[in-house]
């Protein structure tokens, strides 16, 4: 064990989720070591989506919801705190389908800025310019950024929502299948991205990509209907899969 | 051969829906044109911007000002008063409570209160508003021996059972508006920490702008072709019977504190079915009233198109 994994930043204890009476989650335990990027893999409804959403506390206004167990952010447990929007920005969130606000690019940019702090407009834009920057969009969109986000292209919304969450600083960012909307060349930007992001930040990703997985993530959790089948290094995962379930998964001979 | 029958049968649709959009139009067009014939002949801007005489029994003398401005302040106050209250109600059913009895109960009502006639709000704000101590909002009828009673009919009065009877039907449209938003949106605001309270009135109420003109628009056209609770709430003297003149600011209280008429009312009283026999007095009111609804509707439907021009920027 190195000296990222014994502190992890985000640590899942025994975790069981229902929504009323289904049991969507059984005792679901994972360490996320800070700086790293860790996968969840598995079949449709094995309630991958579910999990990425516990852990900045999304699922809260589904009717029905109840957790128990515990999620810990450097230590401290997500749930104790009444207010979940504090939570909600150290850890962000960039969902499958993009979806910026029906207003131009600079005002997503600087909306979460101008939502919980004061300050000079002029500074929020010049860190928003910065952001755009680190997502290897500013190029594409530096002439138009009083024009509305929805005149960009898929990925370049998705690379824009990216780069709204970035503007919080959040130290652990979650994507839930952020490039299934994507093409193979958008998809390739935001996997050289998300490696880029984590030098800074700890990164979740849910993904049916099995090739995406193996690329970026450092760890991977194979969820099965609803535990953990297998979780560990992504290496030792793809290469060397303890059980004939997963083995099959990733090879695409899942039936 | 069913290929062809499907392609009748889609002819056949065509006809009919094309058919009976013709006969609404026309039907429409038929009663536009038909009360502009009989009316237009009446109007003139001393029949717009003159105060109806006394008696409109027996002279065509005099305008409509006073039920025309009548009109205009009873849906103001009713939009005034019933769009807060709607709002926040739609708010609550739809974010703020879960499947349970009080939301049962509230939902109730306000299908409930969709189905009770206006001659029964009315009646029920008569019986309200005579209560001596909420004279403030219309006169006070003073008896000899100290015991008073309020007369219980004035705008205030009538604007409050004007917005009682649209409250339901604004309600219900926000509720629809807000529940087609598509979940993405808050979903967004709530990932980048934003709380509820500043999602739900920043991005829903934004989104359920085209739901909040609807109901607007609705509420509007009811208030201005109600003539229960005007007969009932607001009185009937056809001119303004508050402090004089009427239309200065400092007598606008006195002038919502006392009674007065609407469009409607006007053309009841001096069609040959009310109490007057100057039928052609009810028509170019009838025309008027038309044109206001017309230009009442596309304005608001202006205001939406703006402000959601606003928002794209
Ligand atoms: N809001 C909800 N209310 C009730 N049940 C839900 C809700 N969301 C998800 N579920 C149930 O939880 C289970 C897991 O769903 P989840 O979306 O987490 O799966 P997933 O692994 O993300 O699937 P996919 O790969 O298709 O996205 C499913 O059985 C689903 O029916
Ligand atoms: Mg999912």
């Amino acid at each position: 064990m190195n000296e990222e994994e014994k502190n992890p930043a985000i640590k899942i204890e025994n975790v069981n989720i229902r929504y009323g009476d289904n049991r969507v989650l059984n005792d679901v335990s994972i360490d996320v070591p800070k700086n790293s990027i860790y996968a969840f893999i598995g079949p449709s409804g094995c309630g991958k989506t579910t999990m990425i959403r516990s852990i900045n506390r999304m699922n809260d206004f589904v009717a029905g919801f109840k957790l128990t167990g515990r999620v810990l952010l450097n230590g401290t447990d997500i749930y104790t705190d009444k207010k979940p929007q504090v939570l909600r920005k150290k850890i962000g969130m960039v969902f499958q389908q993009p979806n910026p606000l029906p207003v131009s690019i600079m005002q997503n940019m600087i909306l979460p800025l101008t939502e919980h702090y004061r300050g000079a407009i002029s500074h929020f834009r010049e860190l928003a310019e910065q952001k755009l920057k680190a997502c290897a969009l500013y190029g594409e969109v530096k002439d138009k950024l009083d024009k509305p986000a929805f005149e960009l292209s898929g990925g370049q919304q998705q690379r824009l929502c990216i780069a709204r969450a970035l503007m919080l600083e959040p130290s652990v960012i979650l994507f839930d299948e952020p490039c299934s909307a994507l093409d193979p060349i958008s998809t390739h930007t935001i996997e050289d991205l998300l490696i880029e992001l984590k030098k800074e930040r700890t990164i979740i990703i849910v993904t049916h990509n099995m090739e995406q997985a193996r690329r970026v993530s450092d760890y991977t959790a194979f969820f099965y209907n609803g535990v953990i089948a297998e979780a560990g290094q992504t290496n030792k995962l793809f290469f060397t899969p303890e059980t004939e379930l997963l083995e099959k998964y990733i090879t695409g001979k899942f039936s | 051969m069913r290929h062809k029958n499907h392609l009748i049968g889609d002819f056949a649709g065509h006809t009919y829906a094309w058919a009976s959009i013709g006969l609404a139009v026309a039907v429409c067009l038929f009663i536009i044109g038909n009360v502009a014939y009989l009316g237009a002949d009446i109007i003139s801007l001393e029949f717009l911007t003159q105060p109806p005489p006394a008696n409109t029994r027996i002279t065509t003398e005099g305008g409509i000002l006073t039920p025309m401005i009548g009109t205009i302040i009873l849906t103001l106050l009713g939009i005034l008063i019933a769009l807060p209250i709607s709002l926040s109600t739609a708010l609550y059913l739809t974010w703020y409570t879960k499947k349970g009895i009080i939301k049962t109960i509230i939902e109730s009502s306000v299908d409930v209160l969709a189905g009770v006639p206006t001659v029964v709000i009315g009646l029920f704000a008569q019986a309200v508003f005579t209560q001596p101590w909420l004279g403030f909002l219309s006169t006070r009828i003073h008896i000899e021996g100290g015991l008073g009673k309020a007369f219980g009919r004035s705008f205030f009065v009538a604007g409050i059972a004007m917005a009682i009877m649209i409250l339901p039907f604004i309600t219900k449209a926000i509720i629809e508006s807000i529940k087609t938003t598509p979940k993405e949106f808050p979903e967004g605001s709530f990932a980048l920490g934003a709380t509820k309270w500043r999602t739900v009135t920043k991005i829903v109420l934004n989104s359920a702008r085209p739901g909040i003109v609807t109901g607007v628009v609705l509420g509007m056209g009811r208030i201005i072709s109600d003539t229960a609770i005007v007969w009932l709430a607001l009185g009937g003297s056809l001119r303004m019977p508050g402090a004089q003149p009427w239309y200065e600011p400092q007598n606008w209280i006195s002038t919502l504190q006392h009674t007065g008429s609407t469009l409607t009312t006007y053309i009841f009283f001096t069609s040959p079915a009310g109490e007057g026999s100057n039928p052609i007095l009810a028509f170019g009111a009838a025309f008027v009233l038309i044109v206001i609804i017309i230009v009442l509707n596309a304005a608001v439907a202006a205001i939406g198109l703006i402000g959601a021009n606003k928002v794209q920027k």
